[in-house]
């Protein structure tokens, strides 16, 4: 049958997975470091769209490894490893997000480790991009608004989108993720949908 | 359908959320509401517009910068010791064992005996630092009248050669006492291991309440720790007695910490105790303009299955004036 043998393959995909776990919970670096391989590209992609700075996606990715081994302990299986790194990384990027509303920064564009403009669309394939360079500038603006009307949401506002929209979660898991229900995730994404189109209104 | 519903669904339809018979049924009113149709419309726009500003994957300096630095900051942490290992597969077990009331009483008093273990050993490296230990095993230790008394561990056992004469060296609990202020960082330390106990209810719940009135009475209860072990004993703690005193002691910080107002609002959410509820409904009145407290009394106030909890959120929901 279909069914079970694709529930046995999936179990034995994520066999890996727990036996590294439960290595790196005995101790062994080597088990944790390649755990961190796993998911090391997936935190800062989230950190770097979210922070819109290399330099605070890397101390999100520091801060949330570091936080991940000390305490992978404590991780018992009642979820995925990945809702519970996620879980890590998304309330640093919260405190990351409300730092920023305390102190009203406005970070418009995205910033390398020496803090110079990195041309967000520069690295878009020609097959994405279009040739026209008037076009492609009215795309430079464009994501320039999209990133203000994105940090004009409240931190757990633009959490919600940006886990929903460009990481494509569950709302589900978003809210095991925020430690909430998936109910007050459905709630906030509403809102914050609402907000968006209010701030976009008139682009086209 | 009404069209406030439609365009909650919408929502959900655009982004895969909604379930089938909920899609038809919505497919049903937009065909039928221009004005629906068009919201439809807007949000597929959007979703359109929100992809104008890519994810970007990290290059490969930002990647390997990262990670060298992490590597060294592992490569800096000291390792752990066989007692904090230990202590984590013990906690680890005890939970999978939760099911299983005889064998987790085992593992509880072997847990106790590890424990005990634990704090001679600390105990130990502590003298032994100050030198204290060295002249200890000097004296000679003075008889008991009940020798087994307070023993942690036999360490060893020595029998002289052609002789009746054994050496037993064995470890002893030294119970200690603290006296001082509850502004003392040593007794609130201690008072917030004790909010950790489980061998005594009665040590558990005394620890709780004198934290939460320091914390009601606003006695420096700023910095992390007090606050941290109220938000953890608000979140799991089995007694919902002890529960709702860490939640009253909490109040006074609902509006200037975010941490504090997310707690409060999983207890309205998830706590199994109506007192609770309503406690946690009425102390998020003050803090109205966040939008999340009041999405969360508005669906509350709607839906909850306990009437009392849904009269209570609308009341306080009627003096937000937005809601009016």
């Amino acid at each position: 049958m279909d069914g079970p043998n694709r529930g046995q393959k999936r179990l034995e995909a994520r066999r890996p997975e727990t036996e590294l776990i439960r290595e790196a919970q005995a101790g062994s670096r080597a088990a944790f470091d390649a755990l961190v391989k796993q998911y090391e590209a997936q935190v800062l992609r989230l950190a770097l769209h979210l922070t819109g700075s290399e330099h605070d996606a890397e101390d999100i990715y520091q801060e949330a490894f570091l936080k991940a081994y000390r305490y992978i302990g404590n991780f018992r299986f009642e979820c995925s490893f990945y809702t519970w790194i996620y879980r890590i990384v998304t309330n640093l990027c919260l405190d990351q997000l409300r730092r920023r509303k305390t102190r009203r920064e406005d970070q418009a564009v995205i910033l390398d480790h020496s803090g110079d403009e990195i041309d967000v669309l520069a690295s878009v394939s020609d097959e994405r991009s279009f040739s026209n360079p008037a076009k492609e500038l009215d795309r430079k603006v464009l994501a320039t608004r999209i990133q203000e009307a994105l940090g004009k949401l409240t931190p757990r506002e633009r959490m919600v989108f940006e886990l929903k929209h460009y990481q494509g979660l569950r709302l589900r898991t978003i809210g095991e993720m925020l430690n909430t229900t998936e109910e007050t995730a459905k709630n906030t994404l509403f809102r914050a949908t609402k907000k968006l189109r209010a701030q976009l209104a008139g682009l086209r | 359908m009404n069209c406030e519903l439609a365009h909650e669904r919408i929502v959900m339809a655009a982004y895969g959320e909604l379930p089938d018979d909920a899609a038809h049924e919505l497919e049903r009113h937009v065909a039928s509401c221009p004005a629906c149709h068009t919201e439809r419309e807007q949000v597929r726009a959007l979703k359109l517009l929100a992809d104008a500003y890519p994810m970007e994957e990290p290059t490969a300096n930002l990647m390997a910068r990262s990670r060298l630095r992490l590597e060294d900051a592992l490569d800096a942490l000291p390792p752990k010791t066989w007692l904090e290992r230990f202590a984590q597969r013990l906690g680890n077990n005890f939970a999978t064992l939760q099911a299983a009331p005889a064998a987790a009483c085992l593992l509880l008093l072997m847990g106790a005996g590890a424990g005990a273990l634990g704090g001679y050993h600390v105990a130990q490296s502590r003298a032994a630092q100050d030198g204290a230990l060295a002249q200890a095993l000097r004296t000679p230790v003075p008889p008991q009248d009940n020798p087994a008394e307070g023993v942690a561990n036999i360490s060893s056992i020595i029998r002289q050669p052609n002789s009746e004469q054994v050496e037993v060296r064995y470890n002893r609990l030294v119970p200690a006492e603290l006296k001082g202020s509850l502004d003392d960082p040593d007794i609130r330390q201690l008072l917030m291991l004790a909010s950790g106990n489980t061998t005594s209810d009665n040590v558990h719940v005394r620890s709780v309440e004198l934290l939460a009135d320091e914390c009601a009475a606003g006695h420096g209860c700023n910095g992390e720790g007090m606050r941290d072990v109220l938000m953890f004993v608000l979140r799991y703690d089995r007694d919902s007695g002890v529960r709702l005193k860490a939640l009253q002691g909490l109040e006074r910080y609902v509006a200037e910490d975010v941490r504090v107002r997310d707690a409060v609002l999983e207890a309205l959410l998830n706590d199994n105790d109506p007192h609770i509820r309503t406690a946690a409904i009425n102390m998020l009145g003050p803090v109205d303009a966040d939008t999340t407290v009041r999405q969360v009394l508005h669906t509350v106030a709607h839906s909850d299955r306990n009437p009392q909890i849904r009269l209570v959120s609308r009341q306080v929901l009627s003096r937000v004036p937005e809601f009016q």
